[in-house]
């Protein structure tokens, strides 16, 4: 096994590197997640209360993104992003080259990903939202956005968080796919470190300790958070 | 309690209430008024549609046809849908009723206070410090006052039955509708809620109660209505309705009930 | 859009489905049987710790990490390049299907446990009062059960292991997205190129959310009266 002493934050050590590079995977992640977010939403939003065409066009974007691979949306982002970029800079008369940073396209493409696991997760809850306090919120004389924010949306939300915690474990994961657009992340510096020192199963094994770190403390986060919005529900203290 | 004014408007009335489910008719046409003050018991076998009856004066289920007022207001939806416009009336006339579930239907993620508090403050917009004031009064009312802070599934059903009651009279209702009220209720626990019921009834309070306790119902109400296929076959004072019914299906009904419970 | 260079993508494309099909299968099979190993295993406590830090480590990491591991790890140890796996761990296909197999068995264990710990205690009690062996239990009573109770996430996985094997692209391979990546540097036509990919690939998953979907009915009649309140 190689030189330890590589990992370091000395000097000759990449550990400060592979530690900018772990940040880097954290904000590609919270980023596309929060996509992920506002579109499951909307899509869950749809699926429930949208008419036949909204509904049908929810479905359809959940059906694909479940059967597409992920590394095919991000190359599709990253690539076709380029052209869409390169088509309008053309038009525009700059001169090129053009590019799209691999953030964005990381971001949105992980977002779009997710936005369709989210979108299941958020309609599963709120149609888990028994419907009896809903009825309690109507004749009470609730309108539809009290309804929704009084009552809808903290039951659901409560449901939701174990789903969404594990939405947000694979968004982590997906975002080593996006190493192949050049973004320096975690994954994409473990390659660099690990082609240009030769310790390939070394650098290999801080990723994974990297990753595990970060997946291993959002579960705490969403455990912790999991335990304090049950209280009240089934008698689970609080 | 008010006998039948001519002229005087009624607290809530139903004229010629239809309501199928699909091939299913479950109202075929009710008239029912509760003028200020009376207390109507609503008997009949299950499948009567006497929930069915209860849950379109809120419109919880939309009729098919006829009229349901609430005080001033009043509603005739077509096709079993609301417009906007309509929807907009529904939710000004359930803010002058109380309801109460069969199965309480507390918001489980709020704690008892809050329970009571929600709809003052977040539908008519009054100020905490009074809304509060009131609900503990309405606590104190229904006996658990020293339940403000606890969470409903930390409660008996009696107990949560009793806090949606006080939730309902948070509404300042002109007319309070109770959807079987212990029948969810284990029996050592119907007694507490039907005890807060009572007590409603002697306030002079206008109750709509769908309910198969009939001791009860004979006991409290003012009139009893008996229910039977989506049609009043009886309706009239406890005495009328359980002393002389008129029709050989009520008074099957009603001995069968009677048989059951002594 | 140019139909001529979409039919001819799409038959190039076409020409990596046998690889994609390949590492699907063989991973999902490989993955099954050692996922079934990880949940025997879980019977002893050394056992259960074991299993659950397999488990913890492939599924907290992502997959590509664990195929470069595998691939580009490996070969640093002298002791493997020496053994008698070297012939194997040096090609790219063993070193991907290795990586696929062993990401599967985590998840599949994990989802197997689970349909385990939902069968319900009775019904294993009533096969031990009428006399069934251990074994008898658990062929008649516990697996049909625990395997039907996992049928959904399991169809879930299936579909996310086709998903997977496009990763295997990366150390070279030529499976569909491997042909489509390769078209990409070529032609530069990424979007038209990427569509016919992801079409291929919708289209077997979707077979397959179908096929679950009729196996799922036709292995739990019982399920269909569920839904009383």
């Amino acid at each position: 096994m190689g030189d330890i002493g590589l990992l370091g934050f000395g000097p000759d050590g990449w550990g400060l590197v592979l530690f900018r590079a772990g940040l880097m995977t954290l904000a590609v992640s919270v980023a596309a997640f929060l996509c992920g977010l506002m579109l499951g939403t909307l899509v869950a939003w749809g699926r429930v209360a949208g008419n036949g065409p909204v509904r049908a066009l929810a479905e359809g974007y959940t059906v694909v993104l479940r059967g597409v691979p992920d590394i095919l949306v991000i190359y599709l982002f990253y690539f076709g992003g380029r052209q869409v970029v390169a088509a309008i800079g053309t038009a525009l008369g700059f001169p090129g080259p053009f590019d799209i940073s691999g953030f964005v396209a990381g971001m949105l493409a992980i977002g779009l990903i997710s936005g369709a696991g989210q979108s299941e997760v958020l309609r599963g809850a709120y149609q888990a939202v028994p419907k009896g306090t809903i009825e309690a919120g109507r004749v009470v004389g609730m309108g539809r956005l009290t309804l929704f924010r009084r009552v809808i949306a903290p039951q659901a939300m409560t449901t939701a968080l174990p789903g969404m915690g594990n939405q947000w474990q694979s968004v982590i994961k997906e975002s080593a796919l996006v190493s192949v657009t050049g973004l320096v992340e975690t994954m994409r510096q473990v390659s660099v470190a690990a082609g240009t020192t030769q310790e390939h199963f070394l650098f290999y094994a801080a990723g994974a300790v990297i990753y595990l770190i970060i997946t291993t403390l959002s579960d705490q986060l969403f455990r912790l958070a999991e335990k304090r919005s049950l209280r009240g529900h089934h008698g689970a203290g609080f | 309690m008010t006998a039948l004014t001519p002229g005087q408007t009624p607290a809530l009335s139903v004229t010629g209430l239809r309501k199928n489910f699909g091939a299913n008719d479950v109202l075929r046409g009710i008239d029912l008024a509760a003028h200020d003050g009376d207390v109507i018991s609503i008997i009949g076998a299950s499948g009567s549609g006497k929930s069915t009856l209860l849950r379109c004066i809120p419109m919880l289920e939309i009729p098919g046809s006829g009229t349901v007022s609430v005080g001033a207001d009043s509603l005739s939806p077509k096709g079993g849908r609301l417009t906007r416009a309509e929807e907009a009336r529904a939710r000004r006339m359930r803010g002058h009723l109380g309801f109460v579930f069969q199965n309480f239907n507390l918001w489980p993620h709020r704690t008892v206070l809050q329970n009571v508090i929600e709809a003052p403050l977040f539908v008519q917009g009054r100020s905490r410090a009074e809304a509060t004031d009131e609900a503990m009064a309405l606590l104190e009312k229904v006996g658990l006052t020293d339940k403000r802070d606890a969470w409903p599934a930390h409660l008996s059903g009696g107990q949560q039955q009793r806090v949606a009651i006080a939730r309902a009279l948070a509404q300042h209702p002109r007319a309070i509708l109770f959807d079987e009220p212990t029948s969810a209720l284990d029996p050592e626990l119907v007694g507490e809620v039907l005890k807060v019921i009572r007590a409603l009834a002697d306030e002079g309070r206008t109750m709509l109660i769908v309910t198969h306790e009939m001791g009860f119902a004979r006991e409290v109400s003012s009139r009893v209505v008996f229910l039977h296929h989506g049609q009043i076959e009886e309706d009239g004072t406890p005495a009328e309705v359980f002393g002389a019914p008129k029709s050989d299906r009520a008074r099957a009904f009603l001995s069968s009930h009677f048989d059951r419970n002594r | 859009m140019d139909l001529t260079f979409l039919s001819s993508m799409f038959q190039s494309i076409l020409k990596g489905l046998p690889l994609t099909l390949n590492l699907w299968v063989l991973s999902l099979l490989g993955g099954g049987c050692l996922a079934l190993l990880l949940n025997l295993m879980r019977q002893s406590r050394i056992g259960a710790a074991v299993a659950g830090s397999y488990v913890f480590l492939f599924r907290g990491t992502p997959l590509l990490i664990q195929i470069f591991m595998i691939y580009y790890g490996l070969a640093g140890f002298g002791f493997i390049r020496q053994s008698f796996l070297w012939p194997f761990l040096r090609e790219p296909y063993w070193c991907g299907l290795l990586a696929l197999i062993l990401n599967d068995a985590a998840y599949t264990s994990e989802i197997l446990r689970g349909g385990l710990r939902a069968v319900p205690k009775g019904a294993v009690e009533a096969g031990r009062v009428s006399g069934m062996s251990r074994v008898a239990i658990l062929r008649r009573i516990t697996l049909p059960l625990a395997i039907r109770q996992a049928l959904p996430a399991y169809s879930n996985e299936i579909i996310s292991m086709l998903k997977a094997t496009a990763l295997v692209s990366t150390i070279t391979l030529m499976d569909m997205t491997g042909i489509a990546r390769a078209a990409i540097s070529e032609t530069w036509r990424a979007v038209e190129i990427l569509l016919c990919a992801a079409v291929i690939y919708l289209a077997i998953s979707m077979l397959v959310t179908r096929a679950s979907a009729w196996a799922e009915a036709r292995l739990s009649p019982w399920q269909f009266g569920r839904t009383t309140p």
